[in-house]
């Protein structure tokens, strides 16, 4: 790395904000950790803005003042990566990092996701809680279990290809909502909208809905209503699938 | 309400939290508090829901916001923040069928022409969901907001 030290700290900072930002921290969280990380390596003053689509942080140090724009990716939610910036942040305040293997550690963050099968089993199962805890009967919680697995298998599929998130909820909405209607053709549950309803429930953008409020909450109103937009923007696609397959069966 | 039909209520809740913590890749040490919370929550509302008479709101406010201080007490000995087990914890609050229904309403409207039920179902659906996440996202904000404010949390 070249430049000043406040250069390299800023650097450092950006990195771990981004990190965060792109895995789902509310703002409270990425502007706290890099300005602890930044104190912790020395720095007077570390200020972050924070954008939906980028990231900017200034670290002053004594001799420097450093600042840099870097663009953010969304890449969905991911806590495990979250935890581990957030690790890294602590291990340099408690001096067991030191500042030259910061970069590298955060680089070598494991991204590895959950394997595929025990997701789409995962949410199966949970979609079918929620059709029982919405009092479904066992046929429609079976119904329900089969379609947000494939559903859900589908969502994956699509999601390592880089489809838009958009594109990605109506097509998967779309799917979950063929695969349950069955459940109403063929009158095998005595409760199919119950059924079809929460074969949805995989799609609801629980992170983005929840870090939305919390961002307005704390200050952070930007943030906050760029996640809400986007969440109702994931909701209305998934509508629009639904919508698709429900004309397509004409139920 | 009977014990085996609260015992169910808190497995049936635990599941989906454990099964959205899943998919948010939350660490393998965390999943089960994440279920555990949900457990926790979930029940924690439906007691209140049967024995007071506070509102569904509420209820859901009270119980989110128990289970942050819970969390925020706790994230020190387990080192990661809060929000890792607790948006999990959280997701069988979520009024996800009454969302559902509140826009297939909105679309019959719009296929079938506006009915006076048609309009009930999706204002009182609508209303709900807007509360309840409300409710939700401040429950949790809440100890970020008052003692925690200008303390760190981990």
């Amino acid at each position: 790395m070249t430049g000043s030290y406040a250069n390299r700290v800023n650097d450092l900072c950006l990195q771990i904000g981004l990190l965060l930002l792109q895995n789902g921290a509310e703002g409270a969280l990425i502007e706290s950790t890099t300005q602890r990380l930044g104190r912790a390596l020395h720095a007077e003053q570390v200020e972050v803005t924070i954008l939906a689509n980028a990231l900017i942080v200034t670290t002053r140090t004594t001799e420097n003042t450093a600042t840099a724009v870097a663009r953010c990716r969304d890449q969905g939610v991911n806590f495990s990566i979250v935890t581990a910036a957030q690790r890294v942040m602590i291990d340099v305040e408690n001096g067991t990092l030191r500042s030259e293997d910061v970069s590298a550690r955060l680089s070598n963050i494991d991204a590895r996701r959950y394997p595929d099968w025990l997701v789409v089993l995962a949410i199966g199962l949970s979609c079918a809680c929620f059709a029982r805890l919405t009092n479904s009967d066992l046929a429609g919680c079976a119904v329900t279990f089969v379609a947000s697995a494939g559903a859900m298998a589908i969502r994956l599929k699509l999601a390592a290809r880089h489809y838009h998130p958009i594109l990605v909820f109506g097509i998967t909405a779309f799917f979950a909502t063929t695969l349950s209607v069955p459940a109403l053709l063929y009158k095998w549950s005595d409760t199919p909208q119950t059924a079809m309803a929460a074969s949805c429930l995989l799609l609801v953008p629980g992170v983005p809905l929840i870090n939305g409020v919390s961002d307005v909450l704390k200050g952070y109103i930007n943030m906050g209503i760029a996640r809400w937009t986007f969440a109702t923007l994931l909701t209305l696609a998934s509508c629009a699938g639904i919508v698709l397959a429900m004309a397509l069966f004409r139920v | 309400m009977t014990i085996p039909s609260f015992l169910a209520d808190m497995l049936l809740a635990s599941i989906p939290a454990a099964g959205f913590a899943l998919l948010f890749n939350v660490p393998k040490k965390f999943l089960l508090w994440s279920a555990l919370g949900g457990a926790f929550a979930h029940s924690l509302r439906l007691l209140l829901l049967t024995y007071t008479s506070l509102h569904v709101e509420l209820a859901t406010f009270a119980a989110a916001a128990a289970l942050s201080f819970i969390a925020v007490i706790g994230a020190k000995q387990l080192g990661a923040h809060p929000k890792v087990c607790t948006v999990a914890a959280i997701i069988p609050m979520i009024p996800g069928v009454s969302a559902y229904t509140a826009f297939i309403a909105v679309i019959r409207m719009n296929q079938n022409g506006v009915t006076d039920e048609l309009v009930r179902t999706a204002t009182q659906n609508t209303l709900r969901v807007f509360f309840i996440i409300a409710a939700l996202a401040m429950g949790l904000a809440l100890p970020g907001l008052t003692w925690f404010r200008r303390r760190v949390i981990i």
